[in-house]
């Protein structure tokens, strides 16, 4: 298990997630958000999205998933804030680049970018803390 | 049509959730790129952190039982957040709406067998240009009232 002294201002981190086909259907499956725009191609397209697009509550999970594999324990999370700049679709992937900017106190700081395969970003401002108190 | 100001302070739930390892395993292995679910689920399973989908790992964990991923927390929190965006007073219209930002803040951790109820208060109504703007902070707290987790919820409706 890390410490608090295990972590420096200026680590960096990166996690990659694919959205594959299926996953806003499994998403909506285990995170109960069956809005029609998610799960339905042609609900997403009369919306103006061009199709159905990724919960962006998921693309938030990976970005935990990508702070929990840095705090090295899912359960040290205590605050994670994101904007939502782009839809994730179908086929997309997105890097997850991480960079502690503080330690202070007990408390871990670090902000993270999204980017799909085209470099765009999906998540914007996207910040974390942990605490090893 | 712009949604009117006097809906500041409409306040949602509780809404009661009773967590299950099963939904906890289904969410973590969801967003972990495996298949949720009992039927027709990959065999690859479990596609996520040991401590959210193994009991044994879980049980020797420093939390001595599985914990569900921090995340688990949007899929019972966002339920008075959808009604709220589904509500006919508030008059939000679903096809023109975007979830804009989130933002949680968490107090504990939840595990199987927890119970947790969740209430929203619209907290900000505001335009941007062509875009309204809705704001609920959700609370959700254990039966003798502990806090577990805090939302920020921000619609984006397009105008």
């Amino acid at each position: 298990m890390k410490t608090l002294s295990d972590f420096r201002v200026g680590d960096t981190f990166s996690h990659a997630r694919s959205c594959d086909r299926h996953r806003p259907v499994y998403y909506a499956a285990g995170g109960g958000d069956f809005n029609p725009i998610h799960i339905d191609p042609e609900a997403g397209r009369e919306a103006g999205l061009g199709g159905n697009v990724l919960q962006g509550l998921c693309t938030m999970a990976w970005a935990a998933e990508a702070c929990a594999h840095y705090f090295g324990d899912p359960g040290r999370l205590r605050r994670l804030r994101v904007r939502f700049a782009r839809p994730v679709r179908a086929e997309d992937t997105v890097t997850f680049e991480g960079r502690c900017v503080a330690v202070e106190g007990g408390t871990v700081r670090v902000q993270i970018s999204a980017r799909n395969q085209r470099g765009e970003e999906v998540l914007k401002g996207a910040s974390a803390e942990a605490f090893f108190g | 049509m712009a949604i009117d100001l006097k809906h500041l302070g409409r306040r949602y739930g509780p809404y009661r959730c009773e967590v299950g390892a099963e939904r906890i395993a289904d969410y973590a292995v969801a967003v972990g790129g495996g298949i949720p679910g009992r039927a027709f689920t990959d065999p690859g399973r479990p596609k996520a952190h040991p401590w959210h989908v193994d009991e044994a790992a879980g049980r020797a964990s420093p939390y001595g039982s599985v914990i569900a991923p921090p995340m688990f927390a949007a899929s019972f929190t966002i339920q008075p957040f959808a009604v709220a965006c589904m509500d006919p007073e508030v008059g939000v219209d679903l096809v023109r709406m975007v979830h804009g930002e989130q933002e949680f803040v968490w107090h504990d951790v939840i595990r199987p067998g927890d119970v947790v109820e969740t209430t929203g208060e619209i907290t900000d109504l505001y335009a941007r240009g062509a875009l309204q703007f809705l704001v609920m902070r959700t609370e959700s707290r254990r039966p003798d009232g502990r806090l577990v987790v805090e939302g920020i919820w921000t619609a984006v409706v397009r105008g």
